[in-house]
């Protein structure tokens, strides 16, 4: 007989997520996820003008703000066949970068790694030892014993003072936790560093944006920024300097303890990449555009099916037609009315609430598909596809990051093996390490520019009467996000946003295939059933982002359960 | 200089939980304030809340609670009242990033010594640019209380004679035409 588990909610970045999982032997034998929330806010953007959305596009969500003002200016812009001027186009990437440095790294310290480090076995830990061991791995100058000492103290006087904070619900001495005292030391120590590099990568966001955490400097056809290569009030030499200064920090700390730390922590759990894979049709739009009409791209996108990397498909184009014919939406098993896939310059919001009833409907998400199938996306799809597709840049850290774990683990890894949920770590690994080698080029390719007396960030909307449609996508830290907005007379007639979270979280469809998060658990082992800490590292490698809600402080204290066992 | 942040935090785009926001841009629009006092709209910060948190030595928090109270209450929380809260996320829609970017900068040792949450109550969450009239009768209490905490940390502030403009772009016709009395 199998045990339901109701896990409600995952995420430890804002809630709305519930994962149930029915357990038989020990392991996962079916699985559903749902969001416990409607949002509707698209239905807010009706009848307002085009040029204003990506302002209120951007309070979908706290974390997320900077990824939907972009999509939302360039579906605009898509909508009006309107270019982007070349500065434009450099500083966008530039903040788009910032801004997924900063998310990647937050990602695996603050919201992952203590799936895998257990912070109880920290007192343990020997600092010459963990020394060595750092030194041996990577050149990173922080690795010091002092920095190493502080870190150890620091956990040693949260035990002793059985306050545990932060650390409160952290499965510690669960059976899945294998790492030395050490390496989990050695984790840690970064876990407080990243603190630090993660705020720089804001600061570039900050600097080229006007101010986080909302970006101000976007306007549809371009940007705001004034670019004036002597004036302080300007975009000048001084702030591009220090726009240099800090990502070479940020940079360094990717590459020397990110990019390893990912490699360390999964040499020592082998069996994570046999576990996790679910859904293997992936997809990737291109994005960091290299000119003004976007026929370019720094990044690569196209989609595999099935797993057949040598069948890999190409899109051209961010809005290539491909994918804009492709994608529909299903509500068979989600909370809205609706009796077929719907495209989403038509799709329609009708909330239809029943309660959750895993036959029937149990999800607040929608059910987006590709050519009718599910999709998984994210930085995994990203760089399967650029692999596939033979893209230097996504080889180069892809083989890197495979040779590392290799040779710290003894074990062969193959890239089959990133279609896992460790996997997914590597792959969010290796695109960080490339977003960093690109955020430096594209810091260039704007310098250079505006060398040539190009200072051009704008090009005029212009609004016909009629109706006109666009889509504007964006390859996010957590994958495909596209907006897709329907014009009438210069006002927006329908809005939908299909966001990379609802992709990986989605529900079954009306033929009844899963979505990737729940396809990815099933026959995952569950060492102590009671204890769902492999339901959680699975969940949390595709980097949940459900929240685009409210954030109110919950005063009233009560302790909601956090896992319940049927 | 003693560095002081007011922070309203909230979802402009649902109802009430725009109260934050808000009244940021209210107490930015009527008042000025000594050096070193930085108003901001954090909208829905998650952990990114440790940077504005760390950056400072107190800290004022403008946000809508869920309480028990009847809605327009005003209710505050020091820092020891916050922490209190387990660090889980909760199953109501409500993110507590603040508890635990609050434990996480106290963890590190950044974390500011005065934490101020001033709350309120709100009735309606539901999609909207617009707070409810309960919200918005209580908003000069809120301020009041937000001043009050000034005074507490000794930090200089008044009313400008002539207000700026407040910048709330999300907002309907109707409510821009009946702003809060001030």
């Amino acid at each position: 007989m199998a045990n339901r588990i109701t896990i409600d909610p995952i995420t430890r970045i804002e809630g709305h997520l519930r994962i149930d999982v029915e357990v038989d032997n020990n392991a996962v034998s079916n699985a559903w996820a749902s969001c416990t929330m409607w949002r509707g806010i698209e239905n807010i953007l009706k009848g307002r003008d085009p040029r204003d959305a990506w302002l209120f596009t951007q309070r979908f969500c706290g974390v997320c703000t900077t990824v939907h003002a972009m999509a939302s200016v360039r579906s605009v812009e898509d909508a009006l066949k309107l270019q982007v001027p070349l500065n434009a186009q450099y500083i966008r990437n530039l903040i788009l970068i910032a801004h997924a440095l900063h998310d990647h790294i937050v990602h695996f310290y603050q919201l992952s790694a203590l799936d895998w480090v257990d912070v109880l076995q920290i007192p343990k830990a020997d600092i010459g030892a963990t020394t060595k061991l750092a030194e041996s791995i990577s050149p990173w100058t922080r690795n010091s014993r002092e920095e190493f000492q502080a870190a150890q103290d620091r956990v040693k006087a949260v035990a002793a003072s059985g306050q545990l904070g932060i650390f409160m619900n952290g499965y510690w001495g669960h059976p899945a936790m294998r790492l030395s005292p050490e390496v989990n030391l050695l984790a840690f120590t970064h876990y407080v560093q990243a603190l630090e590099y993660q705020r720089k990568a804001l600061q570039v966001v900050g600097i080229l944006g006007g101010k986080t955490p909302h970006i101000q400097n976007l306007t549809v056809g371009g940007v705001a920024n004034a670019i004036d290569l002597d004036s302080t009030s300007a975009l000048d030499m001084d702030k591009l300097e220090m726009i240099r200064e800090l990502l070479s920090e940020v940079v360094r700390f990717v590459n020397e303890v990110y990019f390893i730390d990912v490699c360390a922590v999964a040499s020592m759990y082998p069996d994570w990449f046999k576990i996790g894979k679910g859904v293997n049709n992936y997809l990737a739009v291109p994005d960091l555009p290299l000119d003004s009409a976007g026929s370019s791209y720094d990044l690569p996108g196209g989609y595999i099916m099935n797993g057949n990397i040598g069948g890999v498909h190409t899109f051209k184009t961010a809005a290539d037609k491909d994918f804009r014919d492709g994608v529909s939406e299903d509500v068979a098993h989600a909370y809205y009315h609706g009796d077929k896939p719907l495209h989403p310059y038509k799709g329609v919001t009708d909330p239809d609430f029943t309660g959750w009833n895993g036959d029937q409907k149990y999800s607040w998400v929608k059910a987006p598909r590709f050519n009718g199938a599910p999709m998984q996306v994210g930085p995994l799809a990203q760089v399967l596809v650029g692999f596939a597709q033979g893209h230097a840049l996504t080889k180069k850290y892809a083989v890197k990051a495979i040779d590392t774990i290799g040779a710290v683990g003894h074990f062969q890894v193959t890239p089959g093996m990133l279609e896992s949920t460790l996997g997914r770590h590597g792959a969010r690994a290796i695109r960080c390490a490339m977003l960093g080698e690109l955020a430096q080029k594209h810091l260039g390719l704007l310098i250079d520019n505006v060398a040539k007396g190009d200072y051009s960030v704008h090009n005029v909307p212009v609004f016909p009467s009629g109706e006109v449609e666009g889509v504007g996508t964006h390859e996010a830290p957590r994958g495909t996000l596209s907006h897709w907005i329907v014009v009438k007379d210069g006002k927006i007639k329908n809005y939908q946003a299909v966001v990379p979270s609802t992709w990986n979280a989605s529900p079954r469809d009306a033929s009844g295939a899963h979505g990737p998060y729940e396809a990815s658990l099933l026959h995952t082992p569950l060492a102590k059933p009671e204890e769902p800490l492999e339901v959680l590292r699975t969940i949390h490698s595709f980097d949940p982002c459900m929240a685009c809600a409210c954030h109110t402080f919950d005063a009233s204290g009560r302790q909601i359960a956090k896992v319940k066992i049927l | 200089m003693k560095r002081i942040l007011i922070g309203g935090i909230g979802n402009v785009l649902l109802g009430d939980d725009g109260v934050g926001p808000y009244v940021a841009r209210l107490l930015a629009a009527h008042y000025e304030f000594e050096e070193g006092v930085e108003v901001i709209d954090l909208g829905t910060p998650a952990l990114d809340l440790i940077d504005q948190l760390s950056a400072n030595e107190a800290v004022i928090l403008i946000d809508s609670v869920h309480a028990d109270a009847d809605p327009g209450t005003v209710l505050l929380y020091r820092k020891a009242d916050i922490m209190r809260h387990a660090p889980s996320v909760r199953m109501d829609p409500h993110s507590p990033a603040l508890v635990d970017a609050l434990l996480s900068a106290e963890l590190f040792g950044v974390a500011p010594a005065d934490v101020l949450l001033v709350g309120i109550q709100g009735e309606s969450f539901e999609p909207s640019c617009s707070l409810t009239k309960t919200v918005k009768a209580s908003l000069d209490q809120l301020i009041a209380e937000v001043m009050s905490e000034l005074d507490r940390l000794g930090v200089k502030h008044c009313r400008r004679n002539q207000p700026i403009d407040l910048g709330i772009w999300w907002a309907s016709e109707e409510q821009l035409e009946s702003p809060v009395a001030l």
